[in-house]
């Protein structure tokens, strides 16, 4: 076990003393990467652009006792060197991604943090240049994009590769799983959207997006940064508009006109909602229509996490280019913010 | 017609009278003997004025019956000039003479009247005048003896012996007691004779001191002569010693003289300039401590016996001003004197001299001559509080940087030497009581001439002020020596650092970024962006600007705080950086907040990638420090945000297809051009190979 935060650089300093409200310049630059809610649904995880992954208390900030303090992590720690960009919850782990590392922690132990000492429990070096994101299928295997272009699928259980799927021309922004089709789906910054059969390795279908005319806008790119699947649908956007698709006919079934770029989107209920570029969260019909934006703090959005693993801390985070996280617990107004 | 008729009157008396005298003269001259003499005069004394007036009413009825008789004559047809008528006539006629007669009769007989008044009044006038003397006379008389009777003799003033007194002491020809047991004016005298022995007897003795003591006097002289002779001779001696003192470098008489003045310090002075003059003696060649101001009054302060209690006086002088207060209301020249003398401070005050040596920095910053820092320190006697002023000076002229005015000024140089100790409010909580008593409503409207009362000010001086969190008090010249090292390199990083500002801002104006040799490793060779505008702003217009809400909102930009706007220009873009300069810089690294306008306006806020140019700039900083203690870091700042305004526009296009030539080619090695869900831009310069890379 390699200690992650053994790294020399200056940020070390910035992370020794931090959160203290003592380094406002590094309080005033923090963006949030990546969240993820623990297994049990009471905690949240979020990362940040310096490395570091802090635990907020779900169960005490939303308690009706809350003071400012429970707004506060319980825990926080450096785990990479450069930003996290992405953070998964397993049964038992944290896992997070960071330059050119996957590190694994268990939530129990960070959980258990709360009352005693900062200690990490467990990491896995990589060779990658850089990850990009990381997402679990059923047979314990995690699918890691990385900058070298290629998806790489690793066994958990082992800890070695088992395959490499080789395709895309620049470096993977986003992967999604269709679990009972075998499915991975991944969009990248060439600007296409592949569709991959686990078994086999090989890409199934390519779809261009920035070549659909309904889709492309030039003025921003073509790049595609979020992507998710919901049976026969896919959400796709990024330099292109946000669009839906229907994944039979491979075709777009409805455009999104949605200023700037879209970095997240989720299908929740019969809605979508998606952060990007913007002060808000937008929520749209399936049909086309932008139903609302609600605003938050931070200047631009970068994740959203809706907690699903717990009834009664079902709220939805969001965390962009700011220190703080805001907490939805229901959809239609920002109700407080986590900060670091 | 009156006076007319008084005249005809008066002449005919004169006549009368003229004529009488003729007459007698002429019957004089006829018949002397003759005593005959008619006078009318004579014969009015014999009349009776009663037998007169009868015989005029007779007269008067005769001669209206005469008339009547005429008439009854004439009016019966008698003739004029029958004998009746005539006779009557001459009746009548005798009656005319006889009133006339009677006339004239009453005429004298009214003067003579009138002359008798006249001499009767006379005679009371006199009589009335004598009168009038006589009481003049007695009022006079009486006037003079209540005069004589208020007399105040001298001798009452004198405070003479008692009597018994007397009576035992003095003498038998003085007291001489039978003459004056009864007589009381005797005893008087006696006794003022008595005073009088005993004065010249007095008189006699005072003389004789006087001489004993101008004796005593002439022989002290004498002796002081003796002395002052002694003098040259001594000097002569020093002078002579002078060359030796020097060669072996040890200054006795000027330190001799320095602890001489030095004993007219009031203590918070003392304390500092023993402090300061061991610090100097034992760590630092380069601090000299003088005595300025002057020695004389600092005397006279210190005579009177209560100053030596120091709070004493002050409760006396408040006291004091109380009193004052309550007999007068106050007007406005009282409470403008009353607070000259509040903020009064001692005649002597402490120049501490700083010589800061060359920074040995190359390039630009060149300092080959030292500058020195003049410290002035003032203790305000009745606030008992220490003030500094300030002063650089320089040999080179340094009024090139116009942005650069407020760096060395003295108001701002030392501000904040200490985490938020601004020199701006008085330490001593006492002080807002004696305030409000002469309406002085904050100590800072005085700062300008008084100096500064920063908190390390009282503690060099040994001043110890309860502050808001408890503090354990320390012994006084124990808690000066605690802070006099770690100050004066406070205050010597701070000039240097100031120095090191100006000079850069120098070149700054002229759009010149100097980079030392050290720190050229951190920069590409070619950047093309320019700086094209360097100014001051002020704290206003600083909160004023749209793009540095957040950093306001953080509290990070106090009013302490200097502020400036640099512009950074490539082609069309261009790129505004508000800085926010805290005083304690380079140990607090100076803020930039960022705005570009090009293809429309963007600014930290809503643009990620100029948000990341600011955390490079602001966050990443360590690496820009330069050699210790980094005074290169706000131009290796404003370098590296070139720097990054060329990658941003290098690599902000979006579409390869674009037909027609860029506007800014891609000239910079990058590894990847965006990253992450916010596809920033590779910031990061890495040395040697020269590549720009993601952090």
């Amino acid at each position: 076990n390699k200690k992650n935060c053994s790294g020399t650089s200056h940020f070390s300093k910035w992370v020794t003393c931090p959160f203290k409200g003592r380094h406002g310049l590094a309080l005033l630059h923090m963006s949030v990467f990546s969240q993820s809610f623990s297994p049990c649904g009471r905690f949240l995880a979020a990362a940040n652009n310096y490395g570091e992954i802090a635990l907020f208390s779900l169960s005490s900030a939303l308690s009706p006792d809350a003071t400012e303090l429970s707004q506060k992590p319980i825990l926080t720690f450096t785990a990479h060197e450069g930003p996290v960009f992405c953070l998964l919850s397993t049964d038992s782990q944290l896992l997070s991604a960071g330059n050119g590392e996957i590190s694994a922690w268990s939530w129990a132990e960070l959980i258990k943090k709360v009352m005693g000492r900062g200690k990490i429990l467990s990491s896995c070096l990589m060779t990658l240049l850089l990850v990009s994101l990381c997402c679990l299928s059923q047979d314990n295997s995690l699918i890691v994009g990385g900058g070298d272009n290629n998806i790489h699928v690793m066994d958990l259980e082992q800890g070695n590769f088992k395959s490499v799927l080789h395709g895309h021309t620049d470096y993977i922004h986003c992967l999604s799983i269709r679990e009972r089709e075998g499915e991975i789906l991944s969009g990248g910054e060439d600007g296409a959207v592949r569709i991959w059969d686990c078994r086999t390795g090989q890409s199934v279908h390519c779809i261009e997006v920035y070549k659909y005319e309904s889709c492309a806008r030039p003025q921003y790119g073509k790049w595609i940064s979020c992507l998710t699947t919901d049976s026969d649908w896919m959400l796709c956007g990024g330099g292109p508009s946000l669009s839906l698709w229907h994944l039979r006919s491979l075709s777009p079934t409805s455009i999104f006109s949605l200023p700037g770029c879209q970095r997240q989107a989720t299908f929740y209920q019969d809605m979508i909602l998606t952060v990007g570029e913007g002060p808000c969260v937008s929520h749209c019909l399936l049909g086309g229509d932008v139903k609302a934006q609600i605003p938050c703090t931070p200047q631009s959005l970068n994740t959203l996490a809706l907690n699903t693993n717990s009834t009664e801390h079902r709220v939805l985070t969001v965390g962009g280019s700011s220190d703080h996280i805001d907490v939805f617990t229901n959809l239609s107004y920002r109700a407080f913010s986590l900060s670091f | 017609m009156s006076s007319d008729t008084l005249k005809k009157r008066k002449t005919k008396v004169l006549r009368s009278e003229g004529g009488t005298p003729e007459m007698k003269r002429g019957r004089g001259e006829g018949d002397q003997q003759d005593v005959r003499v008619y006078s009318e005069e004579v014969e009015l004394d014999g009349r009776d004025p009663d037998q007169d007036y009868e015989q005029f009413k007779q007269t008067c009825e005769s001669l209206a019956k005469l008339m009547g008789e005429i008439y009854e004559l004439k009016a019966n047809g008698a003739k004029d000039g029958c004998t009746e008528v005539e006779q009557r006539r001459m009746q009548s006629c005798i009656h005319f003479m006889n009133l006339k007669k009677l006339n004239r009769l009453a005429h004298m007989r009214l003067k003579r009247g009138r002359d008798q008044t006249h001499e009767a009044k006379q005679r009371v006038d006199v009589l009335h005048l004598q009168l009038q003397n006589l009481l003049y006379e007695v009022m006079h008389l009486q006037k003079e003896i209540s005069k004589c009777l208020e007399f105040k003799s001298k001798h009452e003033e004198i405070d003479l012996v008692s009597e018994a007194e007397f009576y035992q002491e003095a003498p038998q020809d003085i007291s001489r007691p039978q003459l004056t047991k009864d007589d009381p004016h005797q005893l008087t005298l006696a006794r003022l004779d008595w005073e009088l022995e005993q004065r010249k007897r007095l008189a006699e003795k005072y003389r004789e001191s006087q001489a004993t003591k101008e004796k005593i006097q002439k022989s002290i002289e004498v002796k002081k002569e003796h002395l002052s002779s002694l003098q040259p001779g001594l000097n002569a001696i020093m002078q002579a010693s002078l060359p030796v003192q020097e060669y072996l470098s040890m200054p006795f008489e000027q330190t001799q003289k320095q602890t001489e003045i030095a004993r007219h310090l009031p203590p918070s002075l003392y304390v500092l300039f023993v402090q300061a003059n061991a610090y100097g003696q034992a760590c630092d060649r380069n601090l000299s401590v003088s005595i300025i101001g002057d020695v004389d009054e600092a005397k006279a302060l210190s005579k009177p016996p209560e100053d030596s209690q120091d709070d004493e006086s002050d409760s006396d002088a408040e006291e004091e001003q109380e009193k004052t207060k309550r007999r007068r209301p106050t007007t406005g020249g009282q409470l403008d004197d009353k607070r000259r003398e509040m903020l009064k401070r001692h005649p002597l005050s402490l120049c501490l001299d700083l010589k800061c040596k060359g920074i040995n920095n190359a390039i630009t910053l060149l300092f080959a001559d030292g500058s020195v820092l003049h410290l002035y320190f003032y203790y305000l006697m009745n606030l008992n509080i220490m003030t500094v002023k300030t002063k650089v000076s320089t040999s080179t002229d340094l009024n090139t940087a116009i942005s650069a005015g407020e760096l060395l000024n003295s108001d701002t140089l030392l501000s904040c030497l200490y985490t938020n100790d601004q020199g701006r409010e008085t330490p001593n909580p006492a002080n807002r009581y004696q305030f409000d008593k002469v309406g002085i409503v904050s100590f800072a409207d005085y700062v300008e001439e008084l100096g500064h009362p920063y908190l390390w000010v009282q503690s060099l001086g040994g001043l110890q002020f309860p502050s808001d969190a408890p503090e354990v008090c320390v012994d006084m010249t124990s808690l000066s020596a605690s802070h006099m090292e770690s100050t004066i390199k406070l205050l010597r990083g701070r000039v240097q650092s100031r120095l090191a500002l100006h000079k850069q801002f120098a070149s700054l104006e002229h759009s010149i970024i100097p980079v030392s040799a050290e720190c050229q490793h951190l920069f590409p060779a070619k950047v093309i962006s320019r700086l094209a505008r360097w100014t001051t702003i002020t704290h206003q217009e600083y909160m004023d600007l749209h793009f540095v809400r957040h950093v306001t909102e953080a509290g990070l930009a106090k009013e302490t705080d200097l502020y400036f706007m640099g512009v950074v220009e490539r082609g069309t873009a261009r790129l505004q950086a508000a800085v926010v300069l805290s005083p304690r810089y380079p140990e607090i690294s100076p803020l930039f907040s960022l705005s570009l306008s090009w293809k429309g306006e963007r600014s930290g806020r809503s643009d990620d990638n100029l948000r990341a140019m600011e955390s490079e700039v602001n966050v990443f900083k360590n690496e820009l420090q330069g050699p210790r203690p980094g005074h290169q870091l706000l131009t290796n700042q404003i370098a590296r945000l070139c720097v990054c305004l060329d990658v941003y526009l290098e690599t902000d296009g979006q579409d390869d297809s674009v037909e027609g030539p860029r506007e800014f080619p891609r000239e910079k090695m990058c590894l990847r051009t965006v990253r992450g869900p916010n596809r920033l831009k590779p910031f990061k310069y890495n040395h040697p190979q020269g590549f720009f890379s993601h952090r």
